[in-house]
């Protein structure tokens, strides 16, 4: 902390210096290098683990070098190798997880895919609306509103999961997409109104004024006002997106197999006899690459938005 | 105006809306005005309440009955649950009290820590770094790494005889084997549930922070440099008071979801040893399933949304969060 408090205000890009080289940009790069690194740390070990042979997964302490790497966990995570030609004699591994579901995980990603993706449109949607609606209409009862909002995500799903499990029931919503991509979406919307409603407030109301006046819609100031709200979106869809990745009660309730999101059938890897280290790390491993190129992609547009003097 | 009008409204087809004219006829305030911001909300309100509302009722009608595992049938048991739940706050060893009391431990704890260290990392990668889209994707990724994932990974590392940060912990001599974090007297148990959390969440307050500070517009900035003012001074007095909205959002949900943390219990502890971690979230679920008291469990369930709810509004109230 200390050390970046002398740019704590920098703008993004100080004055670059025309030869001298600027030793305070050099040691905050160092800083933010080895915060990140410490982060990745435990993953590390979890890409370490993911190619090791069972015998080295769990050896103390933990080797970087000096073990066979192995695909197989990868062979038989991604490619649905059979398990039981290559580990047998290592795990025990009779090649299913408890709860009669398989190694092979491109199933589960397929559905944590689907259902992340769908609900984070499906919060982008509504949640926008309503976020410019808070932040531009003279509600008298916003902070009422606001609060109400905040109020739906008090509900501990400890105790929310079977009465939904019933309701589910009745509609005949297990195991059906549409059904976790509403409770997911349910779950990730107040947070999505509330945030987005934060960066609407940072953006001048003259701005949808003045383009009005010029003959928009209201829609389309809305739409203008997107653009400056970009780095908010960006942050919020993120959000939505992991929050769902990662949901795990829910999606254990709400299912029976039939369709199975990744944290669910990473709890099936556990079984009655033995965690199936390999296959966990490799599936965890394997879930994260694309969501890490997600953020990298989506991350340029968290640049700073236009300053309000490009704008007016 | 007719529903077609509203629905051409919200779907964008703005040149097909025939109220237009007359609308802007009466001129620019009427549209600035409230009257149709119920088109633009009622969607979320309608998802919230169809997924909110029935779980809500539900834990509310359950909390008045009982699991009768002598009949095997669930009956009705008037007030009995909330005088349990009052009766275990009240008395001096009550196991909700406890549970209270260890919630508010871990919930500030995490917080604080989580808080601090997000602002300083989001500071620190909005400060002009090199490669600063790496770095800031690279701390995302904890947060990827489901909670009930991440807490198994936590519980191996953790492990005292095989567990490498534990053993890295003992090389530089910070912990040792009489007194591991996990297992052991469990001196330090909470701290070994903890530590997850803090990887995992401090990620969430870099994120959003790190959105917000790029937010601000850059004039306040450069004109309070231009005054004199020191980088902490500007900081202090123009940065920070901008990005406060960010802030109460990120540290509203995070607070609130702090309020119902299980997983990292679960896997790492089970409350234990004894009822040294056990959170309210977690006695809850214990309640409901492994002694199969779903009346109280419910119980235990609207007291934490009654938590969250006084926590939440306290934090507005105090912090004069600007909604």
């Amino acid at each position: 902390m200390s050390m970046s408090v002398p740019a704590l205000a920098a703008p993004t890009h100080p004055p670059r210096q025309q030869r001298a080289i600027d030793w305070g940009r050099v040691v905050r790069t160092l800083v933010a290098a080895a915060t990140a690194g410490l982060f990745i740390l435990p993953i590390l070990w979890w890409a370490l683990a993911s190619v090791k042979p069972t015998q080295e997964i769990l050896s103390v302490p933990p080797k970087l070098f000096g073990f066979e790497p192995t695909l197989n966990w990868y062979r038989v995570v991604l490619g649905n190798a059979d398990p039981t030609q290559f580990n047998v004699e290592a795990t025990g591994s009779v090649g299913r997880g408890s709860g009669g579901g398989t190694f092979f995980s491109i199933p589960y990603l397929r559905d944590s895919a689907i259902v992340g993706v769908g609900s984070t449109v499906l919060v982008l949607a509504l949640a926008l609306p309503a976020a410019y609606a808070m932040s531009r209409f003279a509600l008298r009862w916003r902070k009422d509103l606001a609060f109400w909002i905040l109020t739906q995500r008090m509900m501990p799903p400890v105790v929310a999961a079977f009465p939904l499990f019933f309701l589910f029931q009745q509609l005949r919503w297990i195991d059906a997409y549409h059904g976790l991509i509403l409770v997911h979406a349910a779950m990730n919307v107040p947070l999505a109104v509330l945030l987005l409603m934060s960066f609407f407030d940072e953006v001048p109301r003259d701005l949808d004024d003045a383009a009005m006046v010029d003959g928009a819609t209201r829609f389309g100031a809305f739409r203008n006002s997107l653009s400056l709200v970009r780095g908010g979106i960006v942050a919020t869809a993120v959000l939505a997106f992991i929050f769902s990745w990662n949901e795990f009660l829910l999606s254990l309730v709400l299912t029976t197999g039939v369709v199975r999101t990744v944290p669910v059938a990473s709890s099936t890897f556990t079984t009655a006899f033995a965690t199936e280290w390999g296959y966990l790390a490799a599936l965890g491993i394997a879930s994260m690459v694309p969501i890490f190129i997600f953020i990298l992609v989506v991350q340029r547009h968290l640049v700073r938005g236009l300053t309000l003097g490009a704008v007016k | 105006m007719t529903n077609a009008d509203r629905v051409a409204a919200l779907e964008g087809r703005a040149d097909s809306y025939p109220a237009r004219e007359q609308l802007q006829a009466r001129g620019g305030r009427r549209l600035l005005s409230s009257d149709r911001a119920w088109v633009w909300l009622l969607p979320v309100v309608l998802l919230l309440l169809a997924i909110g509302i029935y779980p809500f009722l539900y834990n509310i009608w359950n909390s008045f009955r009982e699991f009768n595992p002598m009949t095997g049938r669930i009956e009705p048991v008037g007030l009995e649950n909330w005088q349990r739940l009052v009766s275990e706050i009240v008395e001096p060893a009550g196991r909700v009290r406890g549970a209270l009391w260890t919630t508010a431990v871990y919930v500030v704890s995490a917080l604080a820590v989580e808080f601090a260290l997000g602002l300083g990392i989001a500071v620190l990668l909005n400060s002009g770094v090199w490669l600063a889209g790496l770095w800031q994707a690279l701390l995302i990724l904890p947060m990827v790494v489901p909670p009930t994932v991440a807490a198994v990974m936590f519980k191996v590392l953790e492990n005292p005889d095989y567990g490498a940060f534990s053993y890295y912990l003992q090389q530089i001599g910070i912990a040792d084997k009489v007194e591991p974090l996990l297992g052991g007297t469990g001196k330090y148990a909470l701290q070994a549930v903890l530590i997850p959390d803090i990887w995992q969440w401090t990620p969430f307050f870099v994120l959003i922070l790190l959105a917000g500070l790029k937010a601000i517009p850059s004039e306040p900035l450069e004109a309070s440099q231009v005054d004199g003012a020191s980088a902490w001074q500007t900081f202090w007095h123009v940065t920070l008071p901008m990005l406060r909205p960010m802030i109460a959002v990120a540290v509203l949900f995070r607070l609130v979801d702090l309020l119902k943390v299980f997983d990292y219990i679960f896997v790492l502890t089970s409350g234990g040893p004894g009822t040294r971690t056990e959170v309210i979230s977690f006695y809850a679920y214990q309640r409901s399933f492994t002694t199969i008291e779903w009346g109280y469990g419910s119980v235990l369930g609207l007291l934490i949304f009654v938590l969250a709810l006084v926590v939440a509004n306290l934090f507005v109230r105090v912090f004069k969060v600007a909604w």
